[in-house]
Order: C-alpha cells, then structure tokens, then sequence
C-alpha cells in the first residue's frame, strides 16, 4: 500500500496523522446525520494537540476514527503513511494494539480483572511472553504511582487511580500515539489536575498525545487547538 | 493469544458463573451419562453374550443339518428339509478319518425333556441328551464329583449318566447323588459323575441336564433321528486357524455326500463368530435405538451451550468492545468463545463419563458386567467438547464480527 495514495503526496504524507475530507454520515431512518463534514488536518510526531467543541459537536467521532475504532464515510486517512480504508482486520487489530493508546472518559477497564491483568491485556494480543508481561505492566503501574494497587479490581479503585490503570494500559505497548477521549469528564477536579500533570510529563518524555475536552482549563495545557462545531473545523490554533 | 492465556480466560469465565455454568452443563452431563452407560451396558452385554452363548474364545465349531439361512422363510425351512439329510455316524468316522487339522470330533444327540421323580423329590423340565464320551473334552466339562463315562460305556449302551449340578442338589437334597440311581421313563441310571454348578445365562439354568453315553441314549428314547439326530461338535487343532478346519470339514462332508461344485451345502457348520454375528445384527437396531435417546438429549444439551453462549457474548460485548480497542484480533475473540464452550462442554462430558464409569462399576459388582473400553471414554470427552466448539461457532463468530466502537457503546 506504500504507493497507493501518491496523490495526498503532496500534504505530507510521512505525517503521524493525516486526514483528508473526512466525512462521517449516520443514516437516521431517511435522515442522513453528518456527525464530521469534509475534516482535513494532520499531526505530527510529538505534537500535543487539544480538540475543543460543544458536546455533539462530533470530538469523540473525530476520536474513534483516528483511533482507527471507526470507519468515516468518505476520506482519507493515513497512518504513518498508511492508507487506514486498504487494511485488513488484523491490520487494523495491529494498529489499535502497537500504534495507538485509548484512554476513555469511562475508563474502559475489565470490571472482573485485576489493574495488572487489565494493563496487561495489550501485551498479551501483542503475544507477549507472561513473564515480561507481568514485569511491564507492573513498570507502567509504578510509572502512574499504582505499584501497590496492582493486585486490585477497578472497583477497588477510585476514579483518578481507574483512569492512571487506563492510561498505563494505553501506554504500556509504546505507542505512537495517545488519544484521550475527556479523560478527566469524569474525575473532580483536584483527580483531573493530577491527570494532566501527567500527560504532561508524558508529553515531555516524547509522546505524541490528542485529548479531547471540553474544559478549557485542559485544553490550555495543550500545544495547539482544534475546535469543532457541527463536525466541521472551525479553528485550529498553535498556542505554543 | 497463546493456548495457555486462552484456557485460563475459558476457565475464569466459567467459573465467574459457577451455577450458570453447572446448569447449563446439566443437558451435557444427563446425555453424556446416559450414553455411556447404555454404551456400557451394551458392550458389557455384547461380552456376556459372546462369551456365554456364542463360545467366543473356545475353538470349537458345529457340523449340524440345517445352516442359518436355511430358517429365512418358509420356503427355505421347506427346501432345506427336503435338500438337507439327518448327519450319521458314517459321516461322522468319514471326517475322522479323512481330517488334518481337526483335534477332536465327537456326537452329540438332539434333546428330550423330562420330569424326573426320585422319592418325594422331583425336578421338571430337565434336558435329557446323549454326547459322546469325547464331548466332555470338547466342552471343557469341569466335575465335581465322580467322573465322565468311558467309551466302553458308550459302545456297551451303560445305563450311566453324568448330571448337571441341580439334578443332584434337587433329587438327593440328603447328598450321595453320586452312585444313586435316578429312572427315566422307567429305565434306571445310575449317577457317575456331577457338573460344577455353572449358575444361569440370561435365567436360564444351566445346571438342569442329564448326558448319557450316545448309545443308551440312542437305544432307550427311540433312535437318533428327528429331533434326537446327533450333531458334532468339532475343535481345530493347536495352531490351526479356525476358519481352516471349518473349510476341511465342510470339503470332506460335501465329498462324503457326493455334492457337485455348483451345489450348496447340504448341512449347516455353526462357527462362534456366526452365531455372535448373527446375535449382533438381532440386536443392532435395538442397540442404535437405545444410544439415539441419549444422542437426543446431547443434542439438546448442545443447544443449551448454545444459547448460554449467546447469552455471554451479549452480556460480554462491552468486553469484546474494549479487547478490540486494545488490540485483540476476530481470531483471537472466536477462539476465545470457542475455547470457553468446548472446555464448558467436555467438563460436562468428563462429569457423566465419571457418573457412567461409577455406575457401571456398581452395576458390574452387583448385576451384570459392563464395560468402557478407553477409546470410548476418550471419544466422550472428544464428542462432548466437539460438540461444544460446534454450539459455540456462532456465538462465537457473532462476537468476533462485532464492531468495535459498536461493542464499546453497550453496557
Ligand atoms: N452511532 C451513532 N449513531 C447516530 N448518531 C451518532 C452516533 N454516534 C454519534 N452520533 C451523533 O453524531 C454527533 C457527534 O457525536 P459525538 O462525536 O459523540 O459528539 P461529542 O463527542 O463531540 O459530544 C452527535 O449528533 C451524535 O448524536
Ligand atoms: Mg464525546
């Protein structure tokens, strides 16, 4: 696929990210719902971007699709150079396991798995051997100051230390990218403060991160700043 | 996802629902067990069979006048009694002289039954037949008391007989039944030897007989013809291969009655292995449908696993959403199903091949043998979580189709 998209050459292609008129059309009954309308921009490695907008504006559709959990309608999108629409299941499996971290609102975590196991669960479909596993996850866990907690079940925990479980599970296979979906939507505030130290930490370290949020307070911590409003790009600012 | 992270997913997922799980193996179980120990019972009886009627295991055959097929219909029945002459003694020093490879030859007369009164004692029914004194070595008899009579006896026509063990316990409850005499039909006999009780096969007794030497028995209940015509009982000899002794014989009786090549058999040879087939195609049909019940309600258990199954892959698309953001591929989520239903299955399999095994073990020891033979132990457990990977493919593919972000919005 490396040669199949030689006309997006001319927008960077080596881009980490690169979307190109993305449209993302739910069909309500006869009603056709365009939830992204004609998206283009692209990120680049190490960048730290905040994508802003009023709810319903379309943010966590922008997020499923870079995080390759959605399709969009029509566009393109290109992955390190990658043509996302040509690959295949396991491709994509692939993508989501080494290339991306999620971290969702509602952490997303296995309720009957321990913080380890759940941190885990990316290392064993990267077929991980259990011994290097166990050691990795409980590094990631000590990175996110829950090296006494691995042992405990989501609900052990409270919500700051559920979402620090899910980012160290996001991050725990190196990858290219971290993608928050309103990771502190459901923590206070002093829990969300915490959150976003860390991210920048994690941003300082090399990472390239997308969050989405509503709060400015968070989205200010960012490097740049997308804003969405009715699916389409109404801003998109560099404020460092 | 390797062997061992898969099968300790299956094990935790079924042991998080222990009941559930114990329910809905409930269908498994009950088939399984009732298969196998019909399975058992069969086979068990099969043996008994084989051994006890068929003589499977001994290497003696039966040169008699009629064969198996000749009592298809009343058409055969007709022609085969017309075609198939009474065996003679001439027949019988023909094959005796002539044959390589049989050890032993000997006659034995059709039976009568009788009453037998001794004092105030009396037994009913009791089969009255003479053999030869070769017979004793054919059958293998075992005695208890006295001996069997001589071939002296036999051509002197003695009025001795060798008695089944209830004819002695019966007739002379006192004891001393060896050396009494007991009358049949008026004439007296006098008792030389008794049979170790053999018990009964399948209720009937085997211990209510009188075998007298071929002669007295040919002399004193009218002549060895009909119903009395003698048949003989042949074993092949060390080393011989049954099959070969049975076709020597069956060549020297067809020259002895001067039969062309085109020709059928005139007479029947009645081998263990015909008679354990014939009993088996009796009771094949019984047998299929004795195992089908059973079969249904495996199959019904499947489909139990099958909706259970469904029922887990709802309750778990949240999971299955959230393993595929985190990288798990539709192999890895259908082997996960799959691996969870089969091993749920063959646990279910595993338990009534254990309840078979030990009710078939308390059957042996009080009733009546049966048996498991490992192959069919090993194919339980195969079929049980076969038919586990089999009720799981679809849920198990429904799982693996879901689509992600579709999977991650349940709750
Ligand atoms: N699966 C779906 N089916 C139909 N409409 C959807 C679906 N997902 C999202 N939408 C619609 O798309 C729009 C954008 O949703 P979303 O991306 O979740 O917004 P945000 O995250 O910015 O609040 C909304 O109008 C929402 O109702
Ligand atoms: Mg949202």
């Amino acid at each position: 696929m490396a040669n199949s998209h030689t006309g997006t050459a001319m927008v960077k292609e080596d881009s980490l990210i690169l979307m190109k008129n993305i449209w993302k059309t739910y069909q309500m009954g006869v009603e056709e719902l365009h939830a992204l309308r004609d998206v283009s921009f692209h990120v680049e490695k190490g960048d730290y971007l905040a994508i802003i907008g009023p709810s319903g504006s379309g943010k966590s559709t922008l997020m499923n699709l870079i995080g390759c959990l959605d399709s969009p309608t029509k566009g393109t999108y290109l992955i390190n150079g990658h043509l996302v629409s040509e690959m295949t299941d396991d491709e994509l499996a692939r993508i989501r396991n080494k290339e991306i971290g999620f971290v969702f609102q509602t952490f997303n975590l296995l309720s009957r798995a321990t913080a380890l196991h759940n941190v885990e669960l990316p290392l064993i479909y990267a077929g991980i051997r259990a011994g290097e596993r166990h050691e990795r996850a409980k590094a990631a866990l000590d990175a996110v100051e829950l090296g006494d907690r691995t042992l405990h079940r989501p609900n052990e925990l409270s919500g700051g230390q559920r979402q620090r479980v899910a980012i160290a599970r996001a991050l725990i296979n190196n990858p290219s990218i971290l993608l928050a979906d309103e990771p502190t939507g459901a923590l206070d505030s002093k829990t969300s403060v915490e959150i976003m130290a860390l991210f920048e930490k994690l941003h300082a370290d090399g990472n390239t991160i997308i969050v989405v949020t509503h709060e400015h307070e968070v989205a200010e911590r960012a490097h740049r700043i997308i804003t969405i409003r009715d699916g389409q790009i109404e801003n998109d600012e560099r404020i460092k | 996802m390797n062997f061992s992270e898969t099968l300790k997913l299956a094990i935790s997922s079924i042991t998080a629902h222990k009941l559930r799980s114990f329910l809905t193996l409930l269908g498994m179980i009950i088939g399984m067990t009732a298969f196998m120990l019909i399975l058992s019972l069969l086979l068990g009886f099969n043996g008994y069979v084989n051994e006890k009627v068929a003589g499977i295991g001994s290497n003696a055959f039966t040169v008699q006048r009629f064969n198996f097929d000749d009592f298809k219909d009343s058409d055969t029945i007709a022609a085969a009694q017309r075609r198939n002459k009474e065996l003679s003694f001439d027949e019988l020093d023909f094959i005796k002289r002539g044959a390589q490879m049989i050890e032993h030859i000997g006659a034995r007369s059709g039976g009568v039954g009788r009453s037998i009164r001794v004092g105030n004692n009396s037994i009913q029914n009791v089969r009255i037949s003479g053999v030869e004194p070769v017979i004793a070595t054919i059958d293998k008899i075992e005695i208890e008391q006295g001996r069997f009579f001589s071939d002296t006896e036999n051509n002197t026509a003695a009025r001795v007989a060798f008695v089944g063990a209830d004819i002695a316990k019966n007739l002379f409850p006192q004891g001393g039944a060896l050396g009494s005499e007991l009358k049949i039909s008026g004439i007296p006999y006098r008792i030389i030897g008794i049979q170790v009780a053999k018990g009964t096969v399948f209720g009937q007794p085997q211990d209510n007989f009188i075998q007298l030497p071929i002669k007295t028995f040919g002399a004193n209940f009218g002549g060895l013809r009909w119903n009395r015509a003698p048949n003989f009982a042949v074993t092949a000899k060390e080393g011989v291969k049954m099959e070969d002794a049975v076709d020597e014989v069956r060549t020297l009786l067809r020259i002895k009655r001067k039969l062309g090549p085109d020709e059928k058999d005139n007479f029947g040879i009645i081998t263990p292995d015909a008679i354990s087939g014939m009993i088996g195609s009796m009771t094949a049909v019984f047998s299929i449908v004795l195992l089908l019940v059973p079969g249904i309600a495996l199959v019904v258990g499947a489909i139990v696993i099958m909706n259970i199954m469904l029922v887990a892959v709802t309750e778990r698309t949240k999971e299955i959403g959230i393993r595929k953001s985190l990288g798990a591929r539709q192999a890895d989520i259908l082997r996960q199903f799959l691996f969870e239903s089969g091993l749920l299955s063959a646990i279910g399999g595993f338990i009534g091949l254990f309840i078979a095994y030990t009710a078939g073990y308390i059957i042996t020891l009080y009733v009546f043998p049966t048996s498991i033979p490992w192959y069919a132990a090993v194919l339980a457990i195969g079929v049980s979580g076969g038919v586990g990977i089999l009720a799981g493919l679809f849920p198990a593919w429904k799982a693996a189709a879901l689509d992600p972000i579709e999977a991650l919005r349940a709750d």
